[in-house]
């Protein structure tokens, strides 16, 4: 499966001074009232890299994600992406600057199609103002068959054409994971946030996820950071993992280091701290 | 039997946009097209236009409005009657200030004001949702109305604080007033109303309605696709107070004719409401069966027992009237919540495959 460079010798050294460092998170803490979610957590995403994000439940794993695409402000830290450091922002804005992600519970758009659900992913990127639109002539029709092929691309590549019009709402849990990693691509991110992309999936539709996660990877060329509870998939698929408990950092490295590693083992097997 | 799409091939993107996907649909469209344009005009009577086809096509386009916002951008609203009434008081003033303009001019301006209007009050829409913004539209529906009776400006100071409507002419025919023909008003309204909805359609198939559809179905996961809530939320408020804002203009100058404060009160604003709520919510087309079914009710409960030696007072049609548009509400509640659009829909489904069951 890795065709692409190890990173191991690497993996433990200061990122920064990296060219190919995509994201670089710098000691964020985040806090809920007197609840600490992440204390003090530092790590970097390299550019076209599958970075894994495990721990046991509560570790503090989706609230990083938060932090990273803007949904939360940490007190603490900071957080480099592409070169730009910032602390807070509007999600809408983490889009822009291409970060996409997925949610653990499925966050479709159930009232509409597929198609729909898709294109609405690429609404950043479509510009026609609002005259345009009312005329549905000329640029804005031809903005939206642009963008339209684009989505059919996308569609076509998650094997999802036989749902194109249905209602999201009405199509089954592994189809709508689908849909919304689909919703996720049309955004063209530099930076992919999947969030559990295999929960509740069986054997079969988990390994359908993980072929098209590595396409995505390998043919697309998008960096991903996921979340994920299966241990076989995430030793599988990533390149580097990060182990977070009890909102801290406990172990970085590649799968096989991290496997071994005794505080990872304590974490997941309960030693009491 | 009449709806096939075999055959029917798509070879395009540009052709999948079409309006009407099956051929069917756009001959059906042209059938009414035609009798609303050419047969009602040579037949219908002064009383069908006045208490039939006028009130629903105004109707049917505040109710347009209000789908916009309330079916299509998830944003409940109570206001309304009075974002009509902001439409209607600006015509007059236009109007009244500006005697030599345009009275298109001063209809498509009037509309204006109603979506800044709508977009003032929908401001607190971006902290709350559902029953409590239903609440601060609410306000806005009495603040408003308190406006048009106590600031005399807005009626020129008229002893009876209502409006009059003055007469309008627009290329040489008298479109607005008491002299105006019928016909020329009814061909006005409708001429509007088609223009009005045609962009309504436009609006919501493309980006922008997708994202008012995103932000109604899930906020977190629109503002997270980049969606910005603020500009989703407020667009929405502004569309839909537009269209709202020239439905209430075309209510007072092309078929009340005048105007006191308290037509725009509460009751109005229900009764779009429950238009768009029968017509289907999220639908173009239920704003017309919507309003097609409550303002045709009690005019067919006013004529037809009469017509067959069963007469009833007046105060029995009001009645009844209320009970069945009760029962009827309730009924699609209960039944069928996306309403007359969506039997339509399943009609048509079932029409595409007949005679066999799938």
């Amino acid at each position: 499966m890795n065709a692409r460079p190890d990173h191991s010798v690497l993996a433990d050294q200061e990122g920064s001074a990296r060219d190919d460092l995509l994201m670089d998170v710098r000691n964020v803490s985040l806090s809920f009232g007197g609840v600490k979610a992440i204390t003090d957590i530092s790590f970097d995403v390299r550019q076209g890299e599958i970075r894994a994000i495990i721990g046991p439940n509560g570790a503090g794993k989706t609230s990083m994600l938060n932090v990273i695409n803007g949904f939360y402000t940490p007190q603490v830290g900071t957080i480099t992406f592409r070169g730009v450091e910032r602390r807070s922002m509007k999600p809408h804005d983490a889009v822009r600057q291409g970060i996409a992600r997925t949610f653990q519970n499925v966050a479709l758009f159930k009232g509409m199609s597929t198609l729909d659900n898709i294109m609405a992913g690429r609404s950043v990127l479509m510009k026609r103002n609002i005259v345009w639109q009312m005329l549905w002539r000329g640029p804005a029709l031809r903005e939206e068959i642009e963008h339209r092929e684009k989505v059919e691309e996308i569609i076509d590549f998650l094997e999802i054409e036989h749902i194109r019009r249905t209602p999201v709402g009405k199509l089954p849990y592994g189809l709508q994971k689908r849909v919304e990693l689909g919703r996720a691509l049309a955004m063209e991110p530099s930076l992919l946030l999947l969030d559990e992309p295999m929960a509740g999936m069986n054997l079969e539709e988990k390994e359908d996820m993980s072929r098209f996660i590595l396409d995505v990877n390998q043919q697309r060329g998008t960096t991903i950071a996921l979340i994920e509870h299966d241990m076989g998939v995430v030793m599988d698929l990533s390149d580097r993992v990060v182990v977070l408990d009890y909102g801290k950092k406990i172990a970085d490295g590649p799968p096989d280091e991290v496997k071994n590693s005794q505080a990872v083992i304590d974490a997941y097997l309960g030693v009491p701290h | 039997m009449f709806y096939r799409i075999a055959g029917q091939y798509k070879t395009s993107y540009g052709a999948d946009y079409a309006l009407f996907p099956i051929k069917q649909d756009a001959w059906l469209l042209a059938l009414i097209l035609v009798f609303a344009f050419v047969v009602f005009p040579l037949t219908a009577s002064d009383f069908m236009f006045r208490a039939l086809l006028i009130p629903v096509l105004i109707y049917a386009l505040a109710a347009l409005g209000l789908n916009i916002l309330t079916g299509y951008a998830g944003q409940l609203s109570l206001g309304t009657g009075a974002f009509m009434g902001v439409g209607a008081y600006a015509c007059y003033k236009l109007i009244t200030i500006f005697p030599e303009m345009n009275i298109i001019g001063a209809i498509v301006l009037s509309g204006f004001f109603s979506a800044a209007a709508g977009v003032a009050f929908g401001l607190p829409s971006l902290r709350i949702k559902g029953f409590y913004l239903a609440i601060a539209t609410l306000a806005a529906q009495f603040f408003l109305l308190w406006l048009f009776q106590k600031w005399a400006w807005l009626y020129n100071y008229n002893a009876s604080g209502a409006i009059q409507v003055p007469n309008t002419q627009l290329f040489g025919v008298t479109i607005t007033g008491a002299q105006a023909p019928v016909l020329a008003q009814y061909f006005f309204v409708l001429i509007t109303v088609c223009i009005l909805t045609a962009f309504a359609i436009n609006i919501t198939r493309g980006r922008i309605g997708r994202t008012w559809k995103a932000v109604r179905d899930m906020d977190i996961a629109a503002e997270l696709v980049g969606i910005n809530l603020m500009k989703a939320k407020l667009s929405a408020f502004f569309v839909s107070s537009y269209i709202v804002g020239i439905a209430g203009a075309l209510f007072v100058f092309l078929w009340r004719g005048a105007a006191e404060a308290d037509l725009f009160d509460i009751q109005l604003s229900f009764r779009v409401l429950f238009i768009a709520i029968i017509g289907g919510l999220g639908s173009i087309l239920g704003n017309y069966l919507g309003a097609l079914l409550i303002v045709a009710l009690p005019v067919i409960i006013g004529t037809v027992p009469a017509a067959v030696g069963l007469p009833i007072s007046s105060a029995m049609v009001e009645h009844l009237n209320t009970m069945i548009i009760g029962a009827l509400i309730i009924g699609f509640l209960i039944l069928e919540p996306h309403g007359l659009a969506r039997l339509w829909a399943l009609m048509r489904e079932k029409l595409i495959i007949w005679p066999f069951p799938h």
